[in-house]
């Protein structure tokens, strides 16, 4: 894999072959197989979804010293309003501080259209190192500069020695990739060709010939774990605890990483993921590089997915017997502490969106709680994910209702009207169609909450539990709120918009 | 000047735009862009709108053509005429409005001709050029607005005396904007004037089509929709006239008597409402003075807004509340023209005081601004430093609060801390609520 020597990563659609349609069941799905769906995959009708530039300024928001410059009108990466709560909470469990994030616009205006944005861009960039002083700056070129033809890269390495703090840029034009997944690896790409570097003044010349083994010996229990903001603190601690309880040590990258830290990721003695469609780009490439091996399998959202992500770590190191006991104390513990909610949960039905990793893993962790599943929506589909969707298969009896696409509400509410779940989990802003029908409902992803690994499971089925026991907010906002949706289209089949090879219908 | 904005206090024209066209009754919006502008609208009201995201179809539900590299290098018309079959199959509305991007105004689609053709089977749909680099929120409020005035509203229709339109509040991006034109509506229906509103739950859009026969267009902004009240002006014929935002009393009796004269209403009709208001007013207010003064609750302030907020909200400070805003800061991109009438407006206050006026797009500037009035701590024995003092701004201003040891409140965009459904800080009681909620913050741990 050279990607990395490129100035921009490839997209999805090319990489992986990733689409953004599909109607129709597991069943149907798993019938399918890989060719469920074809990589130029279009609706007739849509709804706005997001692009790749926000999920990357989920990532580069949270970076400490660092300034996003983005490169585009006024109005793109606005979206760092939601994400600035995620910077100040998350800065303050990890370091005590609150800070918001830092964001600045070039705000490309009709004469830059014109005639180019590439000198205020410059000039933005020297006038953000002076102001600022940031070790870092992040330059995420949206749609404009990806239409008009700015060369942001020449720029950058034409402005680079005026300037002392590092720039890297970020490519997030959203016109060019369906998948906002890339979101991922633009940003990963950034910093792998970037950032990776360990920082000269940062050697210890007074090392003993011990405590130069005990490093080595360190780091060879040290894992590198990814998080691109897919998780929040508590999820991280969650995950070190468990790692901790195996005698390994956790290096958190990229989200929160002070830059002059970064090259730590070069060191360690694994890369674990807890999702291939955030991390794939960056473990191959350190795998390349650096020849760290990695693990990229299993969501730790669930008790069976936790402990398969608990094996393939132990199993990788030796562990596997520590890591069968870790295993059982855990689970016995957590299966004790579930029980009265299991009761309660027996046989309600539920529906979920999300990612696709994270809609299949919460899933099947629902399914482990003894609900049942009546619908999953993902948001893409690509390889990745086919053992999920046989575990999934594999667990739960009925079969249900599948749908990939980047969000498209109007397909959930026709599914949703004759489903009719009694409890709904979605992403954020995508809660409130479920809402507006009266079903209870529960955001499937907040850094804020905890999601993952044993604490996980306990605490989302404590939150649902409190959902449907009260879900009296929904229930009175459907008796007095419209959904934008005609008569016609509850009536009609879900996937009427889908058009070539994405539904089951075309087989 | 800045070669960049810092944390922009406002989406593009297209988000502007959405919002509007969201807020508007039985009306949805048709986004002819890429996939991406849709969602980040959505999280940019989710993060500072209040906690308010969307409406009837708004946030993700919004259709939107959703192009691409393709449309790109082959033109998006085909995708769009598509896109709004499509939603006239699916989504239920009365009023369809196209808005352009960023994107699809490069590449020079033409939006119109495909819009017309709907027109012609009888479809009310129209459209506006929203590209985002044309312009900020307020801008894009302001060309829904006009598009509206010029394409929608029935023309050649018989004036009414004592109809009028209120406008120059730009929804979601004030997260106040309902509160605040129920508030207006309120105190102009004391006059006994008929008030269309366009964005409230009291407008409808068979009121709206029939705007044009209002005798007078009230703008409640010396900048956002003024442009679209010299169309509504070209088109209908219907005069306008631009107020600043009026919070309190004291901006609220200017507000009666200027509307009072441009309509020619009785002057003692009109004397008598500001009377009875005013009773009302400090009949509240009273029993809040022992502890007012008591817990001496006056601040020094330094107000920071877009151009609505920054000016209203210095003139009550100073001559309702009887604080002491020394530094009024405007955080628009504002053109040369546009800033001496802002500049006047935060001048000639009743209390005397002249607040040092600042625009300036970058927030983290304010705290300079500052030290150039009056040192912000002490420095020594004797030091008549800017305090006890009060940030009144967004909720970008809580770290200069924290600097200066200043409470605050957020009140322009971004209010990412604060719930807000229906509360508003214009007319006579939204400056109950303002007071509330100013000494609300300063006694917080009380």
């Amino acid at each position: 894999m050279t990607y990395l020597e490129n100035k921009e990563p490839p997209k999805r659609e090319d990489r992986l072959k990733t689409c953004i349609t599909y109607g129709g069941t597991i069943c149907g799905l798993s019938k399918k197989s890989k060719s469920c769906c074809i990589n130029d995959s279009e609706r007739g009708f849509s709804q706005g979804s997001i692009c790749l530039l926000l999920p990357a300024l989920g990532m580069i928001n949270s970076l400490p010293d660092n300034v996003v410059l983005l490169h585009g009108a006024i109005g793109c990466g606005g979206c760092s309003h939601s994400q600035n709560a995620n910077a100040r909470s998350g800065g303050n469990l990890r370091w005590g501080k609150v800070k918001d994030a830092l964001w600045l616009s070039t705000a490309l205006n009709e004469a830059d259209v014109i005639s180019g944005g590439e000198i205020k861009l410059e000039k933005a960039i020297i006038e953000a190192d002076r102001n600022y002083r940031p070790a870092t700056i992040t330059v995420v070129a949206a749609c404009v500069p990806g239409i008009i033809g700015d060369d942001v890269d020449g720029v950058i390495e034409r402005i680079q020695p005026q300037v002392s703090a590092r720039i890297i840029p970020v490519h997030c034009e959203g016109f060019k990739t369906k998948i906002w997944a890339t979101a991922y690896d633009a940003v990963y790409h950034g910093i792998g060709r970037s950032l990776l570097e360990k920082p000269e003044n940062n050697k210890n010349l007074n090392i003993s010939e011990f405590e130069k083994l005990e490093e080595k010996y360190k780091l060879s229990r040290t894992v590198n774990l990814l998080n691109v903001s897919s998780m929040g603190r508590v999820d991280e601690v969650e995950l070190s605890r468990l790692l901790g309880a195996l005698g390994l040590e956790t290096n958190i990258f990229p989200v929160f990483s002070k830059p002059e830290e970064m090259y730590k990721v070069t060191h360690a003695a694994l890369s674990i993921s807890t999702c291939p469609t955030h991390d794939d780009y960056l473990v191959k490439f350190l795998e390349e590089k650096f020849q760290i091996p990695y693990i990229l399998r299993h969501m730790p959202i669930g008790i069976e997915n936790t402990n398969k992500w608990i094996r393939d770590i132990a199993a990788f190191f030796g562990l596997e017997q520590q890591a069968e006991k870790l295993i059982k104390e855990e689970t016995r513990e957590l299966e004790a502490a579930l029980s009265e909610f299991k009761a309660f949960f027996k046989g309600k039905r539920v529906f979920v969106s999300a990612g696709e990793f994270r809609a299949l893993a919460t899933a099947y962790l629902l399914a482990e709680l003894g609900f049942e599943i009546v619908g999953v929506r993902s948001f893409h589909h690509d390889e990745f994910a086919e053992t999920e969707y046989e575990k999934l298969e594999k667990a739960v009896k009925n079969d249900f209702t599948i749908n990939i696409a980047n969000v498209q509400p109007f397909e959930e509410v026709n599914l949703l009207k004759k489903l009719k779940p009694d409890v709904f989990l979605g992403h954020w802003n995508g809660n409130g169609t479920a809402s507006k029908l009266g079903i209870a409902t529960h955001v499937i992803y907040n850094t804020g909450l905890s999601y993952i690994g044993y604490k996980g499971v306990y605490e989302l089925a404590r939150r649902l539990y409190r959902q449907l026991k009260n879900p009296l907010f929904n229930k009175k906002l459907s008796k007095n709120a419209r959904l934008p949706y005609t008569e016609q289209w509850y009536k009609s089949e879900p996937f009427k918009y889908i058009k070539n090879q994405g539904g089951e219908a075309d087989e | 000047m800045s070669s960049f904005i810092e944390r922009p206090r406002y989406l593009c024209a297209l988000g502007g735009a959405m919002a509007a066209v969201t807020a508007l009754p039985d009306t949805i919006p048709i986004l002819h862009a890429a996939a991406g502008c849709a969602g980040n609208i959505t999280w940019t009201q989710n993060g500072g709108s209040g906690l308010q995201v969307g409406g009837y179809c708004g946030g993700l539900s919004v259709p939107s053509s959703n192009i691409q590299e393709r449309e790109v290098v082959f033109g998006g018309d085909v995708r769009l005429r598509e896109q709004i079959a499509g939603t006239l199959e699916v989504i239920e509305g009365k009023l369809f409005v196209v808005l352009t991007s960023c994107v699809t105004e490069i590449i020079g689609d033409d939006v119109k001709s495909v819009v017309s053709e709907f027109q012609d089977e009888g479809i009310d749909i129209i459209s506006a050029e929203t590209g985002g680099f044309k312009g900020n929120s307020y801008h894009g409020y302001d060309l829904v607005l006009q598009t509206l005035f010029k394409n929608y509203l029935e023309r050649g229709i018989d004036k009414v005396k004592g109809r009028v339109n209120v406008w120059g509040i730009a929804p979601y991006q004030d997260a106040f904007w309902r509160g605040n034109l129920e508030e207006v509506r309120h105190v102009l229906e004391k006059l006994g004037l008929e008030v269309n509103t366009f964005f409230t739950s009291h407008d409808t859009l068979e009121k709206i089509k029939q705007a044009a026969s209002a005798e007078l267009n009230i703008v409640i902004s010396d900048i956002y929709g003024v442009e679209a009240a010299n169309v509504f002006e070209e088109v209908h014929g219907t005069p306008y006239l631009v107020t600043p935002l009026p919070i309190g009393p004291s901006a609220s009796d200017s507000f009666l008597r200027s509307i009072a004269e441009a309509l020619s209403l009785d002057d003692s009709v009109v004397e008598g409402i500001i009377e009875q208001e005013n009773k009302h007013y400090y009949n509240y207010i009273e029993p809040l003075t022992e502890c007012y003064n008591d817990l001496d609750l006056q601040r020094y302030a330094v107000v920071i807004g877009d151009a609505n907020y920054a000016a209203a909200l210095t003139k009550f400070l100073s001559d309702d509340l009887g604080w002491l805003p020394e530094l009024v800061v405007f955080t628009d991109q504002l053109r040369e023209e546009q800033k001496p009438v802002l500049t006047q407006r935060t001048q000639g206050l009743e209390s005397g005081l002249q607040p040092k006026v600042a625009f300036e797009t970058n927030g983290s500037e304010v705290l300079r601004h500052l030290n150039e009035i009056r040192p912000t701590y002490s420095s020594g024995k004797y030091s008549d430093v800017f305090g006890p003092a009060f940030v009144v701004g967004s909720s970008l201003d809580r770290e200069l609060a924290q600097t200066i040891g200043a409470a605050h409140l957020s009140i322009s965009f971004p209010v990412a801390n604060r719930a807000v459904l229906d509360r508003g800080y214009a007319g006579y009681r939204g400056g109950l609520r303002l007071t509330e909620d100013l000494l609300s913050a300063i006694i917080l741990a009380r």
